[in-house]
């Protein structure tokens, strides 16, 4: 498995799911991967996340 | 009357009036009906046969002495098992929460028993809404009434297949990425995912915040509507709950589509995810009887499938990672396979996957309500395929994802997934409508006008 993957696992506790799943950690982070290159992220720095921080609402 | 395993909740209603049935004949024969079939079909991870029996005799009482309820009075209903029904087990599916006994009624429960309607049991789902079919788990996963071979859709598996198969007449699904949608395309009936925060989340397993919704899985589309009065409004104890007083979603059934503009989003099945061929004809059918209805009909384009499915799974796997982290670290041998690798992505996420995806959502939403400043009402695709076979998981898993559900989970919008047809091989085809922000009453107006138009309602699986 690359060595990346195994150190990023081990930095999120999956030092179980390493040692028993080995595939289903490996095939998570090929997942995670492909997944976040697939977003567009703006350009333009003003352009805020949704749902926006609502001060006073809901809670 | 019709046989009472078939009857609506509206014509369940007419019949207690007219003093015809009683919610205690109902019940009784509805158990009996769930005795022969569910060992086929796996709808219940447990049936209530008690606790829907004591609520079928106070509400045959109650309708006797002339204390109605409502429309939904004595009228059963199942329940998806990541949501709470007090003193009954909610497992999510899962080795993981099977000894877990709920304490307390999620809202939309109290809603129902509010209501009148008789909780029947706690259904099948994926695992924890994602992981599934899966045959690694401590029940087995749900099976299709069309064709128990086949794939029933999820997450809400159980909600779809017991609808479809006269078990109950009404079910709550949830729906983070198309789980009530899918198993009502997949079994031929009516799932609503209603706006973002109109219905309470509040005792619901969560899978991930800013996208989750619970909706109303049924056989008509009148009938979806009247669930949808029963269990929306706001709830303070739900931070995405919004503070609407949108009521009525029924008010509109009647008026037809005349002169509603209806955009055809085409490219979603054309040119994102080409559909099956019976697919693909059926929604260009329901674009002609939509018009021969008195709508005008025009194609239009919004963000591409794969820039919505990217976003909802970033948002979805990162937030599912602050739930079920602590889970996956210690007891991953207790998640089923599918969940424990549909999970595990979260872990590799970055806050700043996180929040790029939240910020292009902005963009996309703002696309979407573009296109529903020229139009009331979007058509397009749900799956593009028919279910799959249960016993090809790579086949499942191929079409599991080729769907056109995921938008309206990003963007909020009410989006409902009905009945457009049958397939040769017999299994049921759909189409999705979906509609401008807490204007759910117009979504459910031109699915019970195409309803209405095609009769597709009326076909019932082989099942018995």
């Amino acid at each position: 498995m690359d060595p990346v993957v195994i150190a990023l696992a081990k930095a999120a506790g999956l030092d179980k799911a390493l040692a028993e799943f080995p595939d289903d950690v490996a095939a998570a982070a090929a997942q995670a991967l492909n997944n976040a290159g697939a977003v567009r992220v703006p350009t333009d720095p003003v352009v805020e996340p949704w749902p926006p921080m609502r001060a006073g609402i809901g809670l | 009357m019709s046989a009472t395993h078939w009857m609506s909740a509206s014509q369940i209603a007419q019949a207690y009036a007219a003093k015809e049935l009683s919610p205690v004949e109902l019940v009784t024969a509805l158990l009996e009906r769930i005795g022969k079939l569910d060992p086929k079909l796996n709808a219940f991870i447990r049936l209530d046969a008690e606790g829907a029996m004591r609520a079928a005799e106070q509400a045959t009482a109650e309708i006797a002495a002339g204390q109605s309820r409502g429309p939904l009075h004595g009228v059963p209903v199942g329940i998806k098992d990541i949501i709470d029904v007090a003193g009954l087990p909610t497992t999510g599916h899962s080795k993981i929460l099977v000894d877990n006994i709920a304490k307390a009624d999620a809202v939309v429960i109290q809603k129902l028993r509010a209501a009148g309607a008789i909780v029947m049991g706690k259904l099948s789902t994926h695992e924890f809404a994602i992981g599934g079919p899966s045959f690694d788990l401590p029940f087995p996963p749900a099976r299709n009434p069309w064709n128990p071979d086949h794939h029933p859709g999820g997450s809400s598996s159980g909600s779809g297949a017991g609808v479809a198969a006269g078990l109950f007449p009404l079910a709550l699904g949830t729906d983070t990425g198309g789980s009530v949608r899918n198993p009502a395309s997949a079994c031929g009936i009516v799932g609503l995912k209603p706006t973002y925060g109109l219905v309470s989340r509040r005792g619901v397993f969560p899978l991930s915040f800013t996208l989750d919704h619970v909706g109303p899985l049924t056989r008509t589309v009148a009938d979806n509507a009247l669930l949808l009065d029963a269990i929306a409004g706001h709830d303070p104890g739900d931070p995405g709950s919004a503070a609407t007083q949108a009521r009525g979603f029924g008010r509109l059934l009647d008026r037809g589509v005349r002169d509603l503009r209806i955009g055809f989003v085409r490219h979603f099945h054309e040119r994102d995810l080409p559909a099956h061929p019976e697919v693909a004809a059926a929604l260009e059918n329901v674009a002609r009887v939509l018009q021969a209805e008195g709508a005008q009909v025009h194609t239009v384009t919004l963000p591409t499938l794969t820039e919505f499915a990217g976003i909802n799974r970033v948002i979805l796997c990162s937030e599912a990672w602050s739930i079920h982290a602590p889970w996956l670290r210690e007891r991953p041998g207790d998640y089923g396979q599918l969940a424990r690798r549909r999970l595990l992505p979260g872990a590799f996420m970055t806050a700043g996957d996180y929040v790029g995806a939240q910020r292009r959502r902005g963009e996309l939403i703002a696309e979407v309500e573009d296109r529903l400043r020229d139009y009331d009402v979007l058509l397009c695709a749900s799956s593009m395929d028919p279910s799959s076979r249960m016993d090809e998981p790579d086949e499942t898993a191929r079409t599991y994802s080729r769907q056109a559900r995921t938008p309206f989970n990003v963007t909020g919008h009410p989006a409902l997934a009905m009945m457009s047809g049958l397939t040769q091989a017999g299994l049921p085809v759909s189409v999705q409508f979906a509609g401008r922000y807490f204007d759910d009453a117009t979504v459910l107006r031109v699915a019970a006008a195409y309803e209405r138009a095609t009769g597709w309602h009326k076909k019932k699986p082989p099942i018995g």
